[in-house]
């Protein structure tokens, strides 16, 4: 028998590369899912990691660093929160 | 309103699910005022068998602004002593001023902070300057600018 694909449709998946289970201390929703500004997962709500080793949604960051009273520190650790530059890849996978 | 509203909303879920012992969540009608119960888990005599009523009150920047928090005087439910508690239900605590407050606290941890300075307490008395505050003050808690005379409590 022959069979001729006509139309063939894939699914893909995909995951922030930190913690699995891990949430953004600011907003506290997963990682994949997105900060309560923004409807859509993926670049356009994308994470940020601090040099200091805490990861957060960026737009829920900036939020914080905006503010004066942030007085640009981490809220986790307190240290000035610098970020590397690109940070789901730079970011270790734990395992 | 909706960062706000969000994150209330996964606090109030994770509060009716669990809560550490000795706060109670009496009220949560809407994402701007809640009330919750504490009690001091300790034998601190101040403080033994009574139980104090907290209300917060959020804004629609929370949790990047603090809440404000005040103890309210109800029938059964006093205001505790605490050289760091006026006599109106203000508190003193640099957590909750725009100085010491992180967007990584929330409701459960505040309350946690609250027992814990009732706790550590021992002196039987309200701050400083306490009855003149209380007569002359109009501002809001996070407008105003403590100043800590003893910071050693």
């Amino acid at each position: 028998m022959k069979v001729k694909i006509i139309k063939w449709n894939s699914v893909a998946t995909w995951r922030w590369k930190i913690a699995y289970d891990d949430v953004c201390g600011i907003c506290q929703v997963h990682f994949d899912g997105t900060c309560p500004t923004c409807k859509y997962p993926g670049d356009d709500c994308s994470l940020l990691s601090g040099k200091c080793g805490h990861n957060f949604h960026m737009h829920c960051i900036v939020e914080w660093i905006k503010q004066e009273s942030s007085k640009g520190q981490c809220p986790m650790c307190r240290q000035k929160f610098e970020w590397k530059d690109n940070p789901a890849l730079a970011a270790p996978t734990p395992a | 309103m909706a960062f706000a509203t969000k994150r209330l909303g996964k606090e109030l879920k994770k509060l009716h699910e669990s809560l550490p012992p000795g706060i109670e969540l009496v009220s949560a009608e809407d994402f701007q005022d809640w009330l919750l119960d504490i009690r001091v888990l300790d034998a601190n005599p101040l403080y033994l068998n009574q139980t104090y009523r907290l209300k917060f009150k959020f804004s629609a920047q929370y949790p990047i602004e603090p809440p404000e928090v005040v103890f309210v005087n109800t029938k059964d439910r006093p205001i505790p002593m605490h050289p760091h508690i006026y006599s109106n239900g203000i508190i003193c605590l640099d957590l909750l001023g725009s100085q010491g407050w992180t967007p990584i606290q929330n409701v459960e941890s505040i309350c946690m902070s609250l027992q814990s300075m009732l706790t550590g307490n021992s002196k039987n008395e309200r701050p400083e300057g306490d009855q003149q505050f209380v007569a002359n003050n109009r501002r809001r808690p996070r407008d105003i600018d403590f100043y800590y005379h003893d910071n050693t409590v």
